[in-house]
């Protein structure tokens, strides 16, 4: 990794920017500069500014005061096609692809030519990815491809404009591991044609391994740049937060916490099968315990939990049985599973998890309509701001407006307003599907918290996380996912970061 | 609806009607335990353990031997084989026999026989009840205790609960229909069976003369003896696994039917006290053996298990030997002087571990 010499003045500098929102500052005068050829991470909790901040370098938003220079001119960023013109790309954690559209038309949208011959454009676009090393099919539609590879098409269509800043905002988020390695190799080679990256993660690992310099905000003000190797990971979250968070976060260990006794038998999950994603798996859930479920992407976990809470179907013939309280249950639709106190919380929280253009109270009351003490759609404005008053103080859930609409909130909220939503159903089994992934370590602090609480109070609770450290500090047992199917079960004294990964893929 | 509704769930293999077992996790998660317990005694089919004022018996075969005294003599040594045993109040030990004859060692009924009658021909537990009585497991009315695996592949639920006065050897039936009854135990006003081709444990009241609501079902293998220890503990031994195979078996009654009639009963598709010794059993276990080395998670016909229950009949905590052990097919336990023994009848060994137990 080499650091470009500091004399070079930046390709694009920042000074005093600031963003206000109905008065209240999201963003206060921001110095940030981004050199050519380097790649500089943004990290910091959620809201902490960072999606303002690389919202105004991409357009979507006007900064409030201060000014921007791009090569040593001030430039005015006023909408996404001036940030297209001075090479500023954007590369989303949720894609602004077109779903019906084909990949290759998706790389060209805005660019067509005048007598455009698809044919001509699918080559085009074939040799293109192939010149990147991404395995995509440029005449496949976006609906049909997984969220890597949807990734993977974002990122070449910013390529593909020939930008000289490319922003990624949580690009690995959604990734495997293996597809991770393909996308840094590819910053790399990004970096060798002197583009410059900014690169918004929570993934502090990531940082540290990709980024030549880091710059940390916390609650809208900048807090420190400086080069990546003078930063460990303990001092980034001790700027972050202000304070020393890991062993809030997984440091079971330092608080020298007794795992949970199991309760009573509430689920028994015996043969479920789902073609080849669920694969003949059995295991028990207990009363009173976090059951932590540890896999690698594809090993089931998420499909099994779906099947649990009617989400998703087992197979028609043989499918396996599940039994909730010690009743062979089958739930067709959510509704049915959470009217007998099943509630799964997805970790597709964007997708399925809420109404984003609904307020925060709206959707906590959606909530509480499929709930078994429900009176039905037949909804009270002024209970419906009760409820959502109630979970706004008991988890914590912040905002700048009193009912603000949840695309307005920073992902740790919006993850609150989903586990509210799960919670007011008055759940006896909660799944949580990678409940902190995107979230801000101040607010995985919290959901680990009530997490705990939840089964302290009697709930039996089941994690689902790719994150180990997570898995190994919340859990009072846990499970071992691989190709389909629960191979492994470990006590959290036994249970060490090598014994879980061993098992789930030996 | 409900008949239409159960014959559309057997065609579909779903919900009562699905073919799953459950699993072994919670309490039941594998361990080595019963591996690593020290081997007393190798004799061959040790089947049941009683405590008495000479020390603990093992019978095995038509043998009632000193489980501690090896190289002394028999304690008793009868003219057919002994199906269980009972320790009694006296110091003496109660011996049930395969043709359904009770006789007795030691104590006061020394050399004592009950002679059998046609309702008990099946003896597979005895107990001693507070009152002096002895409490007998009848596994069932048709075949005898070798013949258990025709009984479960009939699927015969003909069991029942006696009570007898050795003195007088007068019986009173307390229970039928049940489901192979393999395990007995008192409580204060009812009397526990483990019934094993329910997988359940069965709470019987002697005075209602009715069997009760199941006390834990939906086991992972079939239960056999039921025992006490001194803190209350209770200790359940299960026998045998149950495998989705076997109970796609049960469910295919023409297979099954044709199977009886035509395999001999050692190479059917069913559970044993120990599998994998004959190259001519049926091939249940083709993918668990990976380069030479037998996975302790195949699913397998035969296992080493024991429960250790609270006082609710709850599954604490559990002791194993996996597919790849060599404790298979343990028939009883018993808890003394801080130890646990039990009979791996499947690989003729009686061993012991000093087991304090834990929650999961």
């Amino acid at each position: 990794m080499t650091v470009p010499p500091q004399a070079e003045p930046p390709l694009l500098e920042m000074k005093g920017v600031g963003k206000d929102y109905r008065g209240v500052a999201a963003l206060k005068n921001i110095d940030f500069d981004l050199r050519r050829g380097e790649v500089h991470a943004i990290v910091g909790e959620n809201g902490a500014g960072k999606s303002t901040l690389v919202k105004i370098l991409s357009g979507a938003v006007m900064p409030t005061r201060g000014e921007i220079r791009l090569e040593g001119k001030r430039i005015q960023i006023a909408g996404p096609a001036f940030a297209r013109r001075y090479g500023i790309a954007m590369v989303y954690q949720e894609t602004s692809l077109v779903p019906t559209m084909t990949v290759a038309q998706n790389l060209y949208l805005g660019d067509e030519k005048f007598f455009n011959r698809l044919r001509g454009t699918y080559i085009e676009a074939q040799q293109f990815l192939q010149s990147l090393n991404f395995p995509v099919d440029p005449t496949a539609t976006v609906l049909s491809l997984g969220t890597a590879k949807r990734q993977m098409v974002e990122i070449a269509r910013a390529v593909r404009l020939e930008a000289k800043v490319i922003i990624f905002d949580e690009p690995t988020a959604t990734l495997t591991p293996e597809e991770k390695h393909h996308l840094f190799a590819l910053i790399e080679r990004l970096r060798e044609q002197q583009v410059s990256i900014v690169f918004i993660s929570h993934a502090l690992e990531e940082a540290l391994e990709i980024s030549d310099r880091i710059t940390i905000l916390r609650d809208g003000s900048h807090i420190i740049t400086d080069d990546a190797k003078s930063f460990s990971r303990e001092t980034i979250i001790r700027h972050m937060v202000g304070r020393s968070l890991t062993d809030d976060l997984y440091g079971r260990a330092a608080d020298g916490r007794q795992s949970r006794p199991a309760g009573e038998k509430v689920l028994s999950v015996q043969n479920l099968s789902m073609q080849n994603v669920v694969r003949n798996t059995s295991f028990s859930v207990f009363a009173g315990q976090v059951t932590g479920v540890f896999g690698l992407v594809g090993s089931g976990r998420t499909e099994t939990a779906r099947i649990i809470a009617g989400v998703a179907k087992r197979d028609f013939f043989h499918g396996g049985d599940v039994r909730f309280e010690n009743r062979s249950v089958r739930y067709r639709t959510p509704r049915a599973a959470v009217g007998e106190g099943v509630v799964y919380v997805t970790e597709d929280r964007k997708g399925d998890g809420f109404f984003e253009t609904m307020s925060v109270a709206e959707n906590i009351y959606i909530g509480q309509i499929s709930s078994r003490d429900s009176r039905g759609i037949v909804a009270s404005l002024s209970e419906t701001r009760a409820l959502a008053e109630i979970w706004k103080k008991k988890l914590n859930i912040r905002a700048l407006s009193s009912d603000p609409r949840v695309i307005e909130l920073s992902g740790g909220n919006q993850q609150k307003v989903v586990i509210a939503k799960a919670l007011v159903q008055r759940p006896k089994l909660i799944l949580f599907d990678e409940p902190t992934r995107g979230v801000d370590v101040g607010a995985i602090a919290e959901i680990h918290h009530l997490i705990g609480a939840l089964a302290d109070d009697g709930l039996a609770v089941v994690v689902i996380s790719s994150y180990l450290p997570e898995i190994l500090s919340l859990s009072d047992r846990i499970l071992v996912s691989r190709q389909g199917r629960i191979v492994e079960e470990l006590s959290p004294d036994e249970a060490t970061s090598e014994s879980v990964m061993f098992a789930a893929v030996y | 609806m409900r008949p239409l509704r159960q014959a559309l769930d057997r065609w579909l293999g779903r919900g009562e009607a699905s073919i799953t077992t459950p699993p072994m996790d919670g309490a039941f998660r594998p361990n080595d335990l019963l591996d690593a317990a020290s081997t007393v005694i190798a004799t061959p089919a040790p089947d049941d353990l009683a405590d008495t004022t000479r020390g603990l018996v093992v019978s095995s075969g038509r043998s009632l031997l000193y489980v501690h005294r090896q190289a002394e003599a028999p304690a008793a040594s009868f003219d057919a084989e002994i199906s269980a045993l009972a320790g009694l109040p006296d110091g003496g030990v109660a011996a049930g026999l395969v043709d359904g004859r009770i006789g007795f060692v030691g104590g006061r009924y020394e050399g004592k026989t009950i002679p059998a009658s046609p309702e008990v021909g099946c003896i597979t537990a005895l107990a001693a009840a507070r009152d002096g009585a002895l409490l007998i497991a009848n596994g069932s009315a048709a075949h005898g205790p070798s013949d258990w695996k025709r009984d479960l592949m009939e699927k015969n639920a003909s069991g029942s609960v006696w009570r007898l006065e050795p003195a007088s050897g007068a019986r009173t039936q307390l229970a039928a229909n049940l489901a192979y009854p393999y395990g007995i135990l008192e409580e204060a006003d009812s009397i526990v069976v483990s019934e094993s081709w329910r997988c359940a444990l069965t709470r019987i009241s002697p005075n209602a003369g009715r069997r009760g609501a199941p006390l834990l079902e939906n086991l992972p293998a079939y239960p056999s003896r039921l025992t006490r220890g001194a803190d209350d503990a209770i200790w359940l031994a299960l026998f045998a696994p149950r495998s989705q195979l076997v109970e796609f078996v049960l469910s295919e009654d023409r297979y099954r039917r044709r199977m009886i009639d035509e395999i001999d009963a050692d190479y059917w598709m069913a559970p044993c006290l120990r599998s994998g010794q004959s190259p001519l059993e049926p091939t249940q276990q083709g993918g668990v053996r990976q380069l030479g080395v037998l996975k302790p998670w195949s699913p397998s016909r035969s296992y080493g298990l024991i429960a250790r229950l609270d006082g609710a009949y709850r599954p604490t905590a559990s002791l194993h030997s996996r597919t790849n052990g060599h404790r298979h097919g343990v028939t009883s336990c018993l808890a003394s002087a801080g130890r646990l023994y039990f009979t791996a009848k499947g690989d003729g060994i009686v061993a012991s571990c000093a087991y304090e137990g834990s929650t999961p």
